[in-house]
């Protein structure tokens, strides 16, 4: 029991002490402030050059993506892709940093968990995500005038919460692979990639060929756009998203799975080849 | 061998030596194609295939002329490197030599703190070029795009772009020398840049309050005069008016960059703070 306390002391201190460094920087808060707003918005306009004065071509848009709320379904693609995009770069990269500062080898020394080094930097970063989504929200609302009553809001927040697992499982492989090789950018940009091309961050997966849409449906994060999409656009009930949620959940627990197993099997080659530190 | 000479022979070796780092990480060279490939051109191709009616983008045709999304996007992507060029390479890369602590040893050299910024516009003009090349390669390949002989025509605008992008990158530099934590600043402004020049949609859908920006940035006529020529769009305005503006602005950037440098550059040196970061 005083092992369990002590690793979760550990762990809100990891996510304390990635806040701290956070904060030391803040043109990193200017980031948070400018790209979940300005990015979605270049494509709101980019819709509205493509569209044109076509009410044909909004029709369109409508039938394939299930809502003419344009701006609202660019919104929440972009917020899921600036959530991910945090979560690919953020715990291979803060083992990276570790690695890079000569901090890692102290750092393994402690009598912490490994589950907390894996996860506790990632921890910080759901403050970020809620912060983000909350922004996103405000600007729908607000500046586009589109209508998120509570129990939208608390579906979404839902939806959320269970992509967490799953999301951050990935993350926590990408650390694994920052063990191995020491090295996590090439492959972040491609899975990040992948995920821009395939997942509907910008379109409905029904305007991919049929190869297409089975990759996108093999992906978490279209299931988490999906789902916010559903949500607070279609204003979906619970018990319609609860087959994405079991999707979502079900993939999370494996990745999570996945991911000790993977970070484990690393530590152990890092530890014999002397490797740990090594960059 | 007169000083000019000697500078552009600096100038070229500067490009030799950037071009031969780049080299040595091909990894990065493929970024540089992949990376507009799927953050940009992907998504917003998927993003008209949403809004296409029976295939066609009618909405674009409407607001351009022109139904041919794909090669829009592409020759959009040509002058957005170029920007890139400027933010990056030209600017952002004294914050590297910052971090590497090479920066005062370099400017200890005999040659000028500008021939710098000249000799990574070559260098990054280059491979952006190349980059351009090979993605407009793909767009004809894979992507259903076309272009008209007319691309030709547009080359001039795309060397007046290239030459005003060095005026950019002088003024960028200048605010990445006094910012020392520029790395927002350049990501935020180089974005706000190539989306204000309409290199991924019509400057006619831009906020009333941000469509007199577009009108004074090179860049948004240099795309336009590239589309107007490679796809037969309507122009923003009359192409000869474009052609004025175009030479007038990179003549008056580049005067002004030069200058702002210089003076930014003298202010450092006077209170030491060039290597501080």
């Amino acid at each position: 029991m005083s092992t369990l306390l002590g690793d979760l002391r550990a762990f809100a201190a990891a996510g304390a002490k990635e806040f701290r460094i956070l904060r030391r920087y803040p043109t990193l808060f200017l980031g948070f402030l400018f790209w979940p707003i300005v990015l979605p918005f270049a494509y709101v306009l980019q819709a509205r050059g493509f569209a044109g004065d076509s009410a044909e071509a909004s029709a369109a848009f409508a039938s394939r993506a299930g809502t003419s709320d344009v701006v609202g379904f660019l919104f929440l693609g972009f917020a899921a892709y600036m959530w991910i995009s945090m979560i690919l770069w953020g715990p291979g990269t803060a083992l990276r940093t570790e690695q890079v500062r000569g901090s890692l080898e102290a750092l393994f020394l402690t009598p912490a968990s490994r589950l907390v080094i894996l996860f506790g930097p990632a921890f910080s970063q759901i403050v970020w995500a809620l912060y983000m989504f909350g922004l996103v929200g405000a600007a729908m609302v607000f500046v586009f005038g589109i209508h998120i009553g509570l129990m939208e809001a608390l579906r979404a927040l839902a939806i959320i919460a269970v992509s967490v697992p799953a999301l951050y499982g990935m993350g926590a492989l990408f650390a694994s692979v920052v063990l191995r090789f020491g090295e996590v950018s090439a492959l972040v940009q491609t899975v990040r990639g992948v995920f821009t091309a395939f997942c509907g961050m910008t379109f409905p997966i029904i305007v991919l060929p049929e190869w297409g849409r089975a990759v996108a449906l093999s992906l978490p994060p279209t299931y988490l756009i999906g789902g916010l999409r559903s949500a607070l656009l279609a204003e979906a009930d619970l018990v319609s998203l609860v087959p994405d949620m079991a999707i979502l959940l079900a993939t999370g627990l494996f990745l999570c799975g996945a991911a000790v197993v993977a970070f484990r099997t690393t530590e152990r080659y890092a530890r014999r080849g002397g490797r740990l530190a090594q960059y | 061998m007169g000083d000019q000479a000697l500078e552009l022979r600096a100038a070229w070796a500067i490009a030799r030596k950037e071009l031969l780092t780049a080299l040595r990480y091909p990894l990065q060279l493929v970024t540089e194609v992949a990376q507009p490939l799927y953050q940009f051109l992907i998504p917003a191709l998927l993003l008209g295939a949403s809004l296409a009616v029976g295939g066609r983008a009618i909405g674009l045709e409407s607001m351009t002329g022109t139904d041919n999304l794909a090669g829009y996007l592409f020759l959009g992507v040509v002058v957005g490197g170029m920007v890139g060029t400027a933010f990056w390479d030209m600017a952002f890369s004294f914050k590297r030599e910052m971090d590497v602590g090479t920066l005062e040893q370099t400017w200890l050299s005999p040659t000028r703190p500008e021939t710098f910024v000249l000799g990574r516009a070559i260098s990054g003009g280059l491979v952006s070029m190349g980059a351009s090349a090979v993605l407009i390669g793909l767009g004809l390949a894979f992507f259903d795009a076309t272009v008209g002989d007319g691309l030709w025509l547009a080359l001039p605008a795309l060397l007046l772009a290239m030459a005003s992008m060095v005026g950019i990158g002088y003024l960028v530099a200048s605010a990445v020398l006094i910012l020392r934590e520029p790395n927002f600043f350049v990501d935020a402004t180089n974005f706000l840049f190539a989306m204000i020049s309409g290199v991924a949609f019509p400057v006619a859908v831009l906020p009333w309050f941000i469509k007199p920006v577009a009108y004074l940035l090179p860049t948004t006529y240099a795309v336009d005069l590239l589309r107007v020529y490679a796809l037969g769009t309507d122009p923003l305005l009359d192409p000869a008016l474009e052609w004025l503006a175009l030479g007038i602005l990179s003549s008056l950037l580049i005067a002004v960059g030069r200058v702002v440098f210089r003076r930014t550059e003298h202010r450092m040196r006077m209170r030491g703070t060039l290597g501080q970061h």
